[in-house]
């Protein structure tokens, strides 16, 4: 074999760090798939109680109505006395109606802020906001398990791509439950501190071994068994909070006591990711 | 414990609007006595006192699960009927726990009128048929030990 000429070397090396990229991208947009199907699993749980009554209902009320149409041509007393009976049932049944879609619509919603794909997009969000509609995706997971508090402080707008922040936070709550095991709470707090937004997840799970530390942030490490995780989805987050919105991602942890994550996002975006980042602890 | 006429339903789930739906349901097609529980807990309360046929459990709630509650409740009343009403995510873990625990029937959310009701139906025929069984079984072996009895007695005055 000939000796490699300098210009072929560079651009071979150009195309391998093309090809590179281009897996991490795609590593990416599995791991945010691998999510997602996972979350689906308890969406469905999630509104198949609201379906479920309003496929009941419909029947009901529709056999109701006909009861009191055939009352009302009858003049029967009896009859109509039955079916006017039957009416309350059916205002019940509406005003149940009205309940489920608001939910499976707010579900629907709390999915759209998550998948929304514009993540060149760059707007003042509220970050409070994006926080509730992920808890509402995280809710069927959580339900009945696990205690969800939040205590949201006063926040400004803050410039972000919030869809993405709210992969972080979905991450870091799935995460959450996932280290409780059995009964146990996890606390939202926000705050606004200096020309930044704090935002603490703390749970009351099994806390992160000493050894696992150092390793949390890097791409592959996971503790979970197979197919439970994909072991990015904090190497993901860190990414984003840092690398696309300058700010800052750390946690504190104690076995057997829990794990907080504590998470800073400037409230500008400036050029220089080094002079916006937040205050540290 | 009352025993009445009409069969009894229980039906438990931490979300109202489906126990108000199959109530509805079962009310304007039955004359089964419906019982609902927003609480597992007061449904055990409630089984300590009366008679239920068949009793309908969410599989998902807070502090106690479906399939705690009934077992509860077969320990409670042995013979009672019992259903496991589940959405779909945790179909895994449930058919493990309804072999655990031995279940009637498993119904999936969103269900099906039509199929819940002909559960419910043939669920509130076996729990009769079950406690009418034990009834005869009782009243044999009561027959059976007064037999006995003439008998020792007979070969008493005889021998």
């Amino acid at each position: 074999m000939s000796q490699t000429d300098p210009a072929e070397a560079s651009s071979e090396l150009a195309s391998l760090r093309a090809k590179a990229d281009r897996l991490a991208a795609q590593l990416v947009e599995e791991h945010k798939m691998a999510e997602l199907g996972r979350l689906l699993a308890s969406i469905v749980h999630e509104i198949n109680s609201p379906i479920g009554s309003i496929l009941s209902n419909n029947p009901v009320i529709i056999r109701s109505l006909e009861m009191l149409k055939a009352a009302l041509a009858s003049g029967d007393r009896a009859a109509l006395e039955k079916a006017g009976r039957q009416v309350e049932t059916c205002l019940s049944l509406a005003a149940i109606d009205k309940i489920a879609c608001e939910r499976i619509s707010e579900v629907v919603r709390g999915l759209k802020t998550f998948v929304r794909a514009d993540s060149a997009d760059l707007r003042k969000a509220d970050l409070n906001k994006q926080i509730e509609s992920t808890l509402k995706l995280t809710h069927g997971q959580l339900r009945g398990r696990v205690a969800v508090e939040t205590d949201f402080g006063e926040l400004p707008p803050v410039a972000c791509h919030a869809s993405m922040l709210g992969q972080v936070f979905l991450n870091i709550l799935v995460n959450a439950g996932q280290a409780i095991d059995g009964p146990g709470r996890i606390s939202v707090r926000t705050r606004a501190e200096g020309g930044a937004v704090h935002i603490s997840i703390a749970d009351n799970g099994c806390g992160i071994k000493p050894e696992d530390r150092p390793k949390i942030f890097a791409g592959g490490f996971t503790t979970k068994a197979v197919g439970v995780g994909t072991g990015l989805g904090l190497c993901l987050s860190k990414k984003i909070v840092e690398e696309t919105h300058g700010g800052s991602i750390d946690f504190e942890s104690e076995v057997g006591v829990g794990t907080t994550f504590h998470i800073r996002i400037p409230v500008e975006q400036g050029n220089d990711p080094a002079a916006r980042a937040g205050g540290r602890n | 414990m009352s025993t009445n006429q009409r069969s009894s339903v229980v039906i438990v789930d931490d979300e109202e609007m489906v126990i108000t739906s199959v109530r509805a349901y079962l009310e304007l097609e039955t004359e089964f006595e419906i019982h609902g529980f927003t609480e597992p807990e007061q449904a055990v309360k409630h089984m300590e006192s009366h008679l239920v046929d068949i009793a309908v459990s969410d599989y998902l709630m807070p502090r106690m699960s479906g399939i705690q509650f009934l077992t509860r409740a077969k320990q409670l009343q042995p013979e009672v009927s019992r259903v496991l009403l589940t959405g779909h995510a945790d179909k895994q873990s449930a058919i493990q726990a309804i072999n655990e625990v031995g279940l009637y029937q498993y119904v999936e959310k969103p269900w099906e009128n039509a199929q819940l009701l002909l559960i419910i139906q043939n669920g509130i025929e076996r729990s009769k048929l079950l406690r009418e069984l034990r009834e005869k079984v009782s009243e044999l072996d009561t027959a059976h030990s007064s037999l006995k009895n003439v008998q020792k007695r007979l070969l008493q005055a005889f021998l």
